[in-house]
Order: structure tokens, then sequence, then C-alpha cells
């Protein structure tokens, strides 16, 4: 009895008001400062920066690779990745281009985009889920499949539909908030959403945390991970159109930065290879670091060769001190 | 000065160690001692603060108060590497060495003056004092196969030979007989011993009473991070159920007393089951309320059979059927459908999500109870602190990851699981497999509470009074077929283990 006792203790014990709180994790912590850090940095150094027009600007910057990460962030909860999904965008976007140039019209394009980015998401799971290969390679190979394709469907040349297709990636609601920004919010809510309060988002993060106990717990681990890379396609499908959209013009290569970019950010949020692990609400900060970074560094004139060994170095302090923190825990 | 009541012989010394996690106690001024030459067994429950205890004096821990003194020196805490300078060698039961080389190469790894050859590795020679290090501890293994191939209980041999190549003064090791049958355990034993003889002290850590008894030159008993008391062989001669009593804090009867579970129809049944064209059809029935134990040895096809009717291993042929319907699973997922649970051996490695919370774990199979699509949080909450509360398990939050509790909790976490979704059939793999004598009478009480609500259990098991006491009625398997089938009144050790080798 008393050891009953014991328990109920401990258990309201914690039940405190900061415990609402417990999704902004030791990681996230880390991050927020570190944004505050080069915020304060940046704003001394060029008073443009801390503007309300330049904050629009960085969220609009990252909307783009904002809303791949989210689809990264999935996989990689559910133990996967998915390596391919940046020459996917580009892929779907220059097929869109192509479709609009030619002049299918526009509902055409659309629906392609998003029809084929589900059937591409479809292929990557059902492959990676059926042969148990690890994603890594996979998505490596079709990578090069998809860039392949995009050089075959653009000839190599880059295409630009200027003034066609403009309401997703240049739009201003209220001449004011961008429409890529909302869409950001939108899927990095619902990907929120998905992974924390629905059934599907966490049979997702056991499969991602042991597969083998999911297994035997009776969840259908194969259409798990078939469905999360088909949803993760879909999305892409929508990411090629505000992409294409914002810039009026493609070419093959256009995404090619963009999933390691996109895993860059997850890892920086406190997201793990090992899966089950990590936040979306991290992931989400993760992005915004890499976006204020490069407006930063751009406002302050740093080339943008050496942003590159920035992001570079930031990525290995982000994993360093993660681990630093996981080891200490233990 | 107080070194110089060091006695000769005493290699290491503990005063007033204490370590606190946030929420747990989990060593309070703990004071220990080892001798040049003698085994001394650390016993207590899970979570009495052993594991805590050898990690500090492995490095891998810094407590928060105490000293540890060793030599001439005093220490406040030891890193991984003055660990290892100072002679001490852990060996845990979970130690990991490099699966594909040989056994001979994962004992010397890092030893560099084992070959004179500066950079490759001179074969012959480690194969050579691989040998002898074996031979002198008495024991026979292959040193020159490739570690993976080796049994588990020869794998736990490399692990011990690679602590003593690095020559220790202190061996600690963590539950080393994990991995063996009851009749090898004596080898381990004898082995223990002669170490222990060539001037090593041994700190000596395991479940098992009666094998702690046999081995322990002296024994101290940890309970919730308290020392109890220390016994020497010297003085006086170990009781175990003294022992037992110290490490529970209250008198216990170490062979379960089971409440009648009344008994139903037959319910469940396994038809003609074949998991290789060229095994013998498996049949067996299971009544409402009955808990049927299945004996066998380890590697006589039990695990499989389990996994098979479970549908998570392809069977060549056979049918399940549950009141009279036919519920044949070809997957997990239609097994757990039909009312059916496995709950498995190794629940760290396919029963638990490690890195979750235990409220979480809880919900894992039964999540349609919370939620249609999404799910209802606080409901969660609190439908899994019901099930934190009856089956009395130990964690400081529902939200703490289950990595963190003890085995005997974790074994409760998995059992909350199944119960949470609501079963029918339990299909349980040595339920008390690595957990202390408390949480086993109550995973007991639990398993008759269940059989007494109705369900029935398939209760696979290695330990004797386990499968006396608990069982109405045992079929023993041998070779992947049903040697023999034991009622409630024939049920006896003897009777068990004849069906061990023999045929029906």
């Amino acid at each position: 009895m008393s050891n009953n006792n014991e328990i109920n203790k401990n258990v309201s014990k914690k039940e405190s008001p900061l415990k609402k709180l417990s999704f902004l994790n030791n990681q996230i912590v880390y991050l927020i400062i570190v944004i505050i850090f080069i915020c304060v940095i940046a704003s001394l150094l060029n008073p443009k920066f801390f503007t309300f027009k330049n904050f629009l600007n960085i969220m609009q910057q990252i909307s783009i690779l904002g809303i791949l990460t989210m689809c990264m962030s999935l996989l990689m909860i559910s133990g996967g990745l998915d390596i391919s999904i940046g020459n996917m965008t580009g892929l779907l976007a220059i097929i869109f281009a192509r479709l609009v140039l030619t002049g299918k019209g526009i509902v055409l394009g659309v629906t392609v985009a998003f029809v084929l980015g589900t059937i591409l998401g479809f292929i990557n799971g059902f492959i990676i889920a059926k042969s148990k290969v690890t994603p890594l390679i996979i998505t490596l190979g079709m990578d090069y499949v998809f860039l392949g394709f995009a050089l075959i469907v653009g000839g190599g040349r880059p295409h630009a539909i200027t003034g066609q297709f403009e309401f997703l990636g240049q739009y201003r609601i209220g001449g004011v908030v961008p429409v890529s920004i909302i869409l950001f919010f939108i899927i990095f809510l619902f990907a929120f959403s998905l992974r924390k309060y629905t059934k599907y988002g966490r049979r997702l993060n056991a499969i991602g945390g042991n597969p083998q106990a999911a297994f035997l717990s009776g969840i259908n681990v194969d259409w798990h991970i078939i469905s999360i890379y088909t949803l993760s396609g879909f999305i892409v499908g929508f990411t090629s159109l505000i992409l294409i959209s914002r810039l009026g013009m493609v070419q093959a290569d256009v995404g090619s930065n963009f999933a390691l970019q996109a895993l860059a950010a997850s890892i920086i949020g406190g997201i793990t290879f090992e899966g089950g692990r990590g936040s979306i609400v991290g992931a989400f900060f993760g992005v915004l670091l890499l976006g204020i970074l490069n407006n930063s560094l751009n406002i302050i004139g740093v080339s943008s060769f050496v942003q590159t060994i920035v992001l570079g170095a930031i990525i290995v302090a982000a994993t360093v001190i993660s681990n630093i923190g996981k080891m200490r825990r233990q | 000065m107080e070194n110089k009541i060091f006695e000769a012989n005493k290699i290491l010394e503990t005063r007033n160690i204490t370590k606190e996690f946030p929420g747990v106690k989990a060593l309070v001024n703990f004071n220990f001692d080892l001798y040049k030459g003698e085994v001394h067994a650390l016993i207590g429950e899970n979570g009495a603060g052993k594991s805590t205890f050898i990690k500090i004096l492995s490095g891998a821990f810094a407590p928060n108060r105490g000293e540890i003194v060793l030599g001439n020196e005093k220490y406040h805490y030891f890193t991984p590497n003055t660990a290892r300078r100072l002679g001490i060698q852990t060996v845990y039961q979970e130690d990991i060495l490099v699966p594909p080389i040989t056994a001979a190469e994962n004992i010397f790894l890092g030893v560099e003056e084992i070959s004179e050859k500066k950079f490759f590795i001179g074969y012959m020679q480690i194969f050579k004092k691989a040998e002898e290090l074996a031979k002198n501890i008495g024991i026979n293994i292959r040193v020159d196969e490739i570690y993976e191939k080796l049994s588990p209980s020869d794998q736990q041999f490399v692990k011990i030979l690679k602590a003593l190549a690095q020559r220790p003064k202190i061996l600690i090791l963590d539950e080393p007989t994990q991995a063996f049958n009851k009749n090898d355990i004596g080898l381990v034993i004898e082995m223990v011993k002669r170490i222990s003889k060539e001037g090593v002290g041994v700190i000596y850590i395991a479940h098992d009473l009666d094998e702690i008894v046999e081995v322990a030159d002296r024994i101290t008993v940890l309970r919730d991070g308290k020392k109890i008391k220390t016994h020497d062989r010297k003085v006086e001669s170990f009781k175990t159920d003294v022992l037992a009593n110290e490490m529970i804090g209250r008198p216990v009867d170490l062979f379960y007393k089971k409440k009648e579970n009344p008994i139903g129809d037959y319910v469940f049944e396994v038809r003609n089951l074949k998991l290789k064209p060229n095994h013998k059809p498996i049949n067996f029935k299971v009544k409402e309320g009955e808990i049927l134990g299945v004996a066998g040895l380890k590697g006589a096809g039990r695990s499989e059979i389990a996994r098979a009717i479970f549908g998570a291993l392809k069977k060549h042929e056979g049918m399940i059927f549950y009141k009279g319907k036919n519920i044949t699973p070809t997957n997990p997922i239609q097994a757990v459908k039909s009312g059916m649970a496995l709950l498995t051996e190794n629940k760290q490695i396919d029963g638990l999500f490690m890195g979750m919370p235990v409220c979480q774990n809880i919900t894992m199979v039964g999540l349609d109870k919370i939620g249609k699509l999404f799910i209802n949080l606080t409901k969660e909450k609190k439908l899994s602190a019901e099930y934190v509360k009856r089956l009395n398990i130990k964690t400081p939050s529902l939200d703490k990851e289950v990595k963190f509790l003890s085995g005997g909790n974790q074994q409760k976490v998995v059992i909350a699981k199944w119960l949470f979704k609501g079963v029918n059939i339990l299909i349980v793999d040595e339920p008390t497999h690595g957990i202390d004598v408390n949480a086993k009478t109550e995973v007991y009480e639990l398993f008759t509470e269940l059989a007494t609500s109705g369900k029935s259990i398939i209760m696979i098991s290695s330990e004797m009074p386990e499968l006396i006491s608990l069982s109405d009625r045992v079929i023993v398997i041998n070779n992947f077929e049903i040697t023999k089938e034991l009622a409630k009144d024939e049920i006896s050790e003897a009777n068990i283990l004849s069906g061990f080798i023999g045929r029906k």
C-alpha cells in the first residue's frame, strides 16, 4: 500500500506547470539562445537586420527548405530518410514548367506535380519497406535517377514561366505577408500535430525507435513506412509548385542542395539518425537558424563561399553539442 | 593518517559513497571493501543500487559524495581511464565485442605488448596466448573462432578473458551467468574461484542466490541504495532465506504459493503446427483461465514455436483456433487483432520502446482505446497512470523513458502494454528472466490474477520453481516436438526433466 502511495506522489509531483513546456527540451533551448545571439550580433553590425521587413524576408527564404525539412523530419523520426527529395522537387518543377510552356495548362501541371510526387514517394517507400535496405543508399540512388530524368525533361536548359504562376511563391496577403510563409506554417502545424497528437504519428515514432518491437506489437510496419514516404512525396509535389512559382524559372538541378540542407536542419533541430527521437518544433528552429544565419551573413556582407563553410561548421557543432548532451544524460 | 590502518590485503575501500539522480537516491553512504583474492558478491533487488555502484567503480558515473580508496590514494571519482589504469575491469552483461573478428583478437584488442610485430597482427602468437589464458582459468573454448559464431555462453567467457588480458587487480562481473544454462553455471563458478585464487579481487553480481552462496567469500546486501549487511563465510554459513529476507525487507517464500484459479473449458487450440516439413506436428489445447507451462531446454524450439503461433515466424503448416474459430495469424497484426499477446524473452530488444516514455509504451498496442485519429493525451495519461498503479510499476513519472527503469519494472510495463489492449491469450517467454525475487512474486501474482479473470496463459520457462508452482498443466518440448504432457498432480522436477531428453 505504501508503495502505491509513493508512486501517486511521484507521478503527481511531476504535474507542474513547467511540464506544459516539456517540448522545449535542451536542444531547442540551445538553438533559441544561438538564434538570439546571431540576431544581436547581426543587428549591431547592421541595423537593417532587425526589421519586420527583413524578418518576413527570412521567413520567405526558408519556407521551401522548411517544408522539405518537415518531410525529412517525419521520415527520420520513423527511422528513415530521403536524400532524393531535393532532386525530386527539381524534377517535378521542371515537368510543371514544360507542361505550362507547351500549353497543357496550369491545372494539368498542378495535378501532375501532386500525383507524380505521390507516386515517386510511394516508389521510394515501397523499395525501402520491402527490401529492408538502408534508406540512405536507396534514396541516394533514386536521387540520381530523378536528377537524370530532370535533365532529360529539361534538356539541360533553364525554363522560364515568368508571370504565369505567381500566387504560391510571390503573392503577399494584404501586400505584406507572403503566401509561402503561411503554407510553411500550415505544413509545420500539420507535421507537428501528426507527430504529437495522432495514432499514426505515434506508431511512426515507435517504428523509428524499435522496428522489431513495433512489428511484434501488431503495428503494420511496412504500411507505415510506405505511407510516410508517399505522404512526403505528396508534400514534395506541393513544394515543387511553390518553388517554381517563387523563382519563375527552373533548371534540372534547382533542388540539388535541398535534401542535405533539410537533413542538416533536422539534425541541428535534434532529430537523430537512429529514429524515434527529436521533435518537429526542434526541426523548425533548425531551419530558422539556417535562415537567420544565411540572411545575417548576407546583410553584413560575408561572401557566399564563406557562408558554405559556416553552414558546414554549424552542422558539425550542433551534432557534437547534442551528442555531448546525450552523453551527459547517461 | 587514515591510510595507515589500510590493511595490506585490502585493495579497495569506498567510504560514504552517495549518488543521487533526479528523484532517486541510487546509493546512500555506501561503504564497501574488497580484499585480494576474494569473491565479494553484491546482491539486491533491481534498482537497489548495484549497477550504480559498479558504474562508479568503472568510471561511468561520478558519485555526489564519498571517497574511493585504492592502493594508497584517495579518489572522489574515477574516469573510465583511471579505473582501467588502476586495474579495475568490469564485464557487463550487455557488453558487445567486435562480432566479425576472432575471439582471440577480441581478447587482446588494445593490449599492444602482446605481439612482437609493431604494426601487423601476429595471429599465431595471440591464438597461443589466448589459449593459455583460457586454460589458466580452466575453460575450454575455440579462441580462433569468429566471435559472433560462438555460443552465448562462450561469448561470455571471451568477455571475461578480455578483461583478464588487462591483468586487473579488481574484476567486476555483472550477472556473468545470464547466458548460461543452469547446468553450466558450475563452470562459471569454478572459473571465478580460480581467478580469485590468482590474487584478483572479484566483485560478483547475480540474481540467483544459490549461485551467490556457492561462489562468494563475502556477501553484501543492498536495499534501496543502502547497505543492509555484509556476511562473511568465515564467520557464518550463508542462508538463502536470510539473504532474500534482507534484500526485500520482509520475510519471503522462495516457492510461490499460487491461489487456486478457476479453470473453464478448452478455448485455444494449436493444431498440427509444423515449423519445418521434417518436424513432428505440435498439437495442444489451453483452457480458459489456465496457465499452461511450457518446459524445455534453451534451443529446444520453445521460443520459435511461440513466435510461429503468434505469426511472427513463418510456419510450414498448422492452424490456431480460439473458441472454435480459425484465427491462424500470418503476421502479428492479425494475432493482436484476435486477442493474442506475445511477451518475448528479450523485452529490451523486441518488447519495449526504450527511448519512449512509460505511458506511451503502455498505450502502444491499444492506441485505439484512446482515440480514433488523434490521441486523447489526457486520457492516455489518466489510463496509463491506472496501470502504473495497478501493476505497481516504480517510475519517477509517466514521462520517464523506459530505459531508465529497472528490469522488473520494465517487464511490468510490457505486461501493462498488453493488458491495456485487452487480450485473451498471453504467450509469455521466460517472464522472469533477469528480474529480482520481489518483482518475480509480483509477476506471479499478476499472472494468477489474469488467469482468474479468464485469460489463458502459455508460459515458457526454464525455471523449475516457476513451472511447478504456477502451471496448471505442463508440456515439455524437445527438438521442436512435445515429448511430455503433465497434469497438475504429475508436475514435478523429475517428470519435467525426463521430458527434456526422451521422445514420447
